[in-house]
């Protein structure tokens, strides 16, 4: 098992990482703004924090923490003029951004390298600080979606003008949906830039954006566990379809497509879902049972 | 110089034209953001290219290209897009966006595979390299072609659209799908119709790009589909006149900044451009109220 687990370990941080990444780019979606700027975020935390750990000597930990935040501020300030569009031109203004991100990287060569990039980063993260940074995202999505402001995105999802009507500011969830994902997609950015030696300004392209996406739209936009699934899928779809490496983006691609018809919500949604019907299914029919076999009293 | 640069732009700007009215046109009908357009585009120059080599003259290469592309665009649509209307209009809408996705890579690697990852370019003499001179102008027949092209394709849709039945009623579908299906209007032929005809537009967006810069690949199709993006914003998503004239303004800015701004600034001017008019002006530069892009979802 642990010879295993060592022998995979760099896919299992690939993993670690791109679950971070589909955590904040869900949770964006979960709240319904349909952004696509997990990368910029992405892109502005790893630049970030390379930049403070390789020109200013910050303390890599310090830099990380500057990365996320770096990351949040982007969030919030992209929150301000989207709040004014929805769907689609949502979809348009917010991959605008991405190009711009990527333009303004690959332009700016005297902070950011230009097309070459940050090299030589030294490497100070491994597999436990990722854990760590997932575990501790992962409890902070957990508190939030079981409290109000979780019901509330879930709401505002569903029919912003329900919601609106039941007292749920779409302005202020949608505010704090983008600092989340800012915060996320800079906190994993940074960590990256640590992670990988060096970072380049196509790696926060369109790419970046289809991996996340195909993992959320693998899992499903609305359960934590559904960016853990869509991420393993992610990672280790070109892993176990090594026979079919030649033909692996067309797989890809087409899964995609399949999923997307046939279980729009995602796989692990869809299948949660399906569970909690059952429970609550056979929980209702113990219910009649007990009623119509009068039992004692507390049906 | 200065009259040379603005006439290269308005060239490549018709060129954009040809390839943002099929994704604008769909996006008016559909409401869908058909990010296979690219590749379907990429697609479009393949098929000709296969076509003049296996010994077919370009002209009928480039209807094959387009009755392809026609035929990829409405089963697309047919066997993608349909299929998710029985779902809330969010779940539709980002559906819409993943199977653009995942079927413009599909093309993407099949054309890889095709090509070997290598640049195509048509075969010596596929078109008369001639040029013209006058008024201190130079422009290649090439360039005459594909203006006079575009410019008949585009009369030829506004025709259609303003003062035919059938476009008549694309324009009743793409106002309110529902009303319009109660006063008699079969949806279906009118999707199918629009997919077609943006399916062969972009075909011969790819064929005339192929021509111009004589190299075909298979990313080719990304950097349009970003364009398209520019194009689309700018005039006014859904509006077809205004998709023209921002065309022709990007062709003409991009040219210029190609020849007076440092390399690379452009790409930000551009996409910057594009962020702030989607923020203040998100119904386009042109006016019209065509789609309220600031309402809530129902």
């Amino acid at each position: 098992m642990m010879e295993f687990f060592l022998a995979n370990q760099s896919v299992f941080d690939f993993f670690l990482l791109t679950l971070g990444f589909s955590y904040s780019q869900q949770i964006v979606l979960r709240s319904g703004v349909f952004s696509l700027a997990s990368a910029a975020f992405a892109a502005l935390g790893s630049y970030g924090c390379a930049y403070l750990v390789m020109r200013s000597g910050m303390p890599v930990a310090l830099g990380i923490v500057f990365g996320a935040l770096i990351g949040a501020a982007a969030g919030y300030l992209t929150s301000v003029p989207l709040a004014r569009l929805r769907g689609v031109y949502q979809a348009i203004a917010t991959l605008a951004l991405v190009e711009v991100t990527v333009a303004v990287a690959l332009y700016a060569e005297p902070i950011t390298g230009g097309a070459v990039g940050f090299n030589g980063i030294p490497k100070s993260i491994g597999t436990w600080q990722l854990l760590l940074a997932i575990f501790g995202v992962g409890y902070v999505l957990y508190a939030m979606s079981h409290s109000r402001i979780g019901r509330g995105f879930d709401a505002l999802r569903q029919d912003e003008y329900v919601a609106a009507s039941l007292g749920v500011s779409s302005r202020s969830q949608h505010t704090l949906a983008f600092i989340a994902s800012g915060l996320i997609g800079g906190l994993f950015g940074a960590l990256q830039s640590m992670y990988s030696y060096s970072i380049e300004p196509h790696q926060f392209g369109f790419g970046f954006m289809v991996s996340t996406l195909a993992a959320i739209v693998l899992g499903g936009r609305r359960t934590l566990m559904g960016p853990v699934v869509g991420s393993a899928i992610v990672i280790l779809l070109p892993e176990i379809a090594r026979p079919l490496a030649e033909y692996r983006q067309i797989v890809v691609g087409a899964v995609l497509v399949i999923v997307v018809i046939y279980a729009p919500q995602g796989l692990a949604d869809t299948f949660i879902a399906w569970l909690s019907h059952r429970k609550t299914d056979a929980s209702a029919k113990t219910a009649a049972h007990e009623i119509t076999g009068g039992s004692n009293g507390h049906a | 110089m200065f009259a040379q640069q603005v006439l290269n732009g308005l060239i490549s700007g018709a060129v954009y034209a040809l390839f943002a009215l099929g994704f604008n046109l769909i996006f008016g009908v559909q409401k869908v953001l058909n990010l296979a357009h690219g590749a379907i585009f990429m697609t479009g120059a393949f098929v000709s290219y296969y076509a003049v080599v296996a010994g077919l003259p370009l002209w009928l290469a480039m209807l094959v290209a387009m009755a392809v592309c026609a035929v990829l665009s409405v089963l697309l649509d047919r066997f993608g897009f349909q299929l998710l209307r029985k779902y809330s209009v969010a779940d539709a809408e980002f559906g819409a966006l993943v199977i653009s996705i995942g079927v413009g890579q599909v093309l993407t690697s099949v054309a890889q595979k095709a090509s070997e990852t290598k640049v195509l370019s048509f075969p010596f003499g596929t078109f008369p390299v001639e040029f013209y001179r006058g008024m201190g102008l130079r422009i290649s027949l090439l360039q005459v072609t594909i203006a006079a092209l575009v410019a008949v394709l585009v009369v030829c849709l506004a025709y259609f659209l303003k003062k035919t039945s059938f476009g008549r009623q694309v324009r009743a579908v793409a106002i309110n799908p529902r009303a319009s299906a109660l006063l008699g209007i079969n949806g279906g032929s009118v999707f199918m119709l629009t997919f077609g005809v943006a399916g062969a537009l972009a075909a011969m967006a790819g064929v005339l790009i192929a021509l111009s810069f004589n190299s075909i690949q298979f990313l080719m199709g990304e950097p349009y589909m970003l364009k398209a993006f520019v194009v689309v914003v700018l005039g006014g998503l859904g509006n077809l006149g205004g998709a023209v004239l921002a065309s022709l303004l990007l062709g003409v800015a991009q040219a210029m900044s190609a020849a007076y701004l440092p390399p690379g600034l452009s790409d930000i001017l551009i996409y910057a451009t594009l962020f702030v008019v989607l923020i203040f002006k998100p119904n386009g530069l042109f006016g019209g109220a065509v789609a309220p892009a600031g309402v809530g979802r129902q």
